[in-house]
């Protein structure tokens, strides 16, 4: 390093520079959580502040450069920041509700990727299968075992179970179910052309939404609304014993358009404008996360690394001088 | 806590019972401090007891409610005093502030109602027992961290009950290379939570008022260390900011988890 370069460098090393900033980083993260506002975005400045201190440090430092330990300890940091930004502009998170019996489809995930991001996500393919949810007393929910069909390399369809803690891992996505899930009745409607259309109108996550399970849908090749509304009938939360999730035997579909009511039971079929729309039957829907983390497991690495290395520094020291010596640097002489 | 059976009552009153003796051999200047180290030791044997009778009762161990995670707090920092001053007798008097220190969580399980939680899914999982016992070790330094610094800023205030332990210097050196420990074990902590955290949310970071709590933690604890690196401070300011680095790891185990909704609390 030539003596300009370290004149400019030095003072970017400074240990006080260190403790400064290691609490200026503190205090924004604990100020950003306190006040609500998302820690990661707001505390990027101050920890880039240590990176760079921290990488002069290393060009500089000769003190630091000649204890291995520390050294490693400290260039593991670094491999770890550059990681952490890395992650940051690669990876997706993101969320989808499926329905039961349909694909996966990436268009209707919510997702949220960094610009560098180069997975395919259209790649993911799924078919939801039925769902088991169980619920301890107090509306606890437990396990939950969502059933999927997932194509292998040779196009042969595999059953596999997923839940919130076991993820179907596609291509480097990871998607895990989440409490979100609810019903769907499925409708079809045909057109004034007598073209058939048939989806599936989720209703808002049950149980969270026990008295709000309604929804608005536009006829296919209309502009007309109508309102969805799931008259449950039986009780299905059980706030103070144990319960499955399940779709309601004697459920019925109220219909509204304008001031017209109507209920409809499974198979029922009713007249709108040059329209015919049928209630086929209640579906439901399982609502997953998704998470796409390339340089994750790098991360990790370089944090156990940098814990190995600075390890070995403080039982390396430990070692040298025994705790016993340590303490003898002055026996008692305080007495007041 | 006395519904839950009669051993736990009885160790949280022998744990009182070694911190009054504790502070009565300081009174008195027995610096074997053998009273307390008993009482401590037989508290530890009736807690622990009363653990595994718990656990083999609701069939899960000791860290789903906060009665729970006090509890095993209780017992694995009383523990890593008992270890601590067994393995550095110099600072055994140390006991006569750490202990009371510890009395808060004591007397805090007293008040706090059984929940009868049952366990969340995502505790599930090998890293759940890996990361709590890297936090409680973590946490242990930190106590004994404590125990020797509070007794540095008593002999500071003119307090000379403490003769029988090494002068300021000497303790500031254990109290460094604990808190030095104490960084690798949080930093252990983080990356098992970490790996956890990925199999229960898919995700390995969310700043989530826990981990951005932790984070500060581990922030507060490497910045006395680079404190200590840049200008060893007077004994009197090294005790105090152990005592800070101390205060927002006592907040981030016992304070955030509980009024926190955050998913790591594992609400469902």
């Amino acid at each position: 390093m030539t003596a300009v370069l370290y004149r400019i460098v030095k003072p970017v090393a400074s240990l006080r520079l260190t403790v400064v900033l290691l609490a200026i980083t503190a205090a924004v993260a604990l100020a950003g959580e306190t006040a609500g506002v998302a820690v990661g975005p707001v505390i990027a400045m101050p920890l880039g502040g240590m990176v760079l201190n921290l990488l002069a440090a290393i060009a500089t430092n000769g003190k630091l450069r000649r204890q291995a330990g520390l050294l490693g300890f400290h260039l593991c940091l670094a491999a770890l920041a550059l990681l952490a930004a890395l992650d940051r502009l690669t990876a997706l998170e993101g969320h989808v509700e499926v329905s039961e019996g349909a694909a996966f489809d990436p268009a209707l995930a919510q997702v949220q990727a960094g610009p560098w991001h180069w997975g395919r996500l259209a790649d993911v393919r799924f078919v939801q299968g039925p769902f088991e949810i169980s619920y301890a007393p107090g509306v606890k929910r437990r396990e939950t075992f969502s059933t999927i069909r997932v194509p292998d390399a040779d196009g042969q369809w595999h059953r596999v179970v997923v839940g919130d803690d076991k993820p179907l891992v596609a291509g480097s996505y990871r998607l895990y179910t989440s409490f979100n899930k609810g019903f769907a009745p499925i409708l079809s409607f045909v057109d004034h052309s007598g073209r058939s259309h048939r989806g599936a109108v989720h209703l808002p996550s049950y149980p969270l939404n026990d008295f709000r399970q309604g929804n608005d849908w536009v006829l296919p090749g209309t502009d007309r609304t109508v309102k969805l509304w799931l008259s449950i009938g039986e009780p299905i939360v059980m706030p103070d014993a144990s319960w499955r999730f399940h779709k309601p035997k004697g459920a019925v579909l109220v219909l509204i358009e304008g001031d017209k009511r109507r209920e409809l039971a499974p198979g029922d079929s009713v007249t709108l404008g040059d329209g015919v729309l049928r209630y086929e039957e209640l579906g439901s829907w399982m609502g997953y996360t998704i998470s796409y983390n390339p340089f994750g497991p790098w991360m990790l690495a370089a944090c156990l690394a940098g814990i190995l290395f600075f390890a070995w520094h403080v039982f390396g020291k430990l070692w040298r001088r025994p705790v016993s010596a340590a303490a003898s640097m002055g026996m008692q002489s305080h007495a007041v | 806590m006395l519904s839950d059976g009669l051993w736990l009552p009885v160790s949280m009153a022998l744990y009182f019972g070694a911190a009054v003796a504790a502070v009565v051999c300081i009174v008195r200047g027995n610096a074997t401090m053998r009273p307390a180290l008993w009482l401590l030791g037989l508290a530890l044997v009736v807690h622990t007891i009363a653990i595994a009778e718990r656990w083999i009762r609701v069939g899960h161990g000791p860290y789903v409610d906060l009665f729970e995670i006090l509890s095993s707090n209780i017992w694995s920092l009383h523990l890593a005093a008992l270890i601590g001053v067994i393995l550095v007798p110099s600072v055994r008097q140390s006991l006569a502030t750490a202990l009371p220190v510890l009395q808060v969580l004591v007397w805090w399980i007293v008040v706090v109602p059984l929940s009868g939680a049952p366990a969340p899914v995502t505790y599930a999982t090998v890293w759940l027992p890996v990361h709590a016992v890297l936090g409680k070790i973590f946490l242990g330094c930190m106590v004994l961290a404590v125990g020797v610094a509070v007794a540095v800023l008593l002999r500071r205030a003119g307090i000379a009950r403490f003769a029988a332990m090494p002068a300021d210097s000497g303790l500031g050196e254990i109290i460094y290379r604990l808190v030095l420990v104490a960084v690798i074990f949080e930093s252990l902590m983080l990356v098992v939570g970490a790996l956890w955290a990925r199999d229960a949310w898919g995700r390995f970071w969310a700043w989530d008022p826990l981990e951005t709590w932790a984070f500060a933690t581990w922030l507060a604890a490497v910045g006395y260390l680079h404190l200590r690196a840049l200008r060893p401070p007077p004994p009197t300011l090294d005790a105090v900011l152990v005592l800070a680095v101390f205060v927002i790891a006592f907040a981030t185990f016992f304070g955030v988890p509980f009024i926190s909704t955050a998913p790591h609390k594992g609400a469902v």
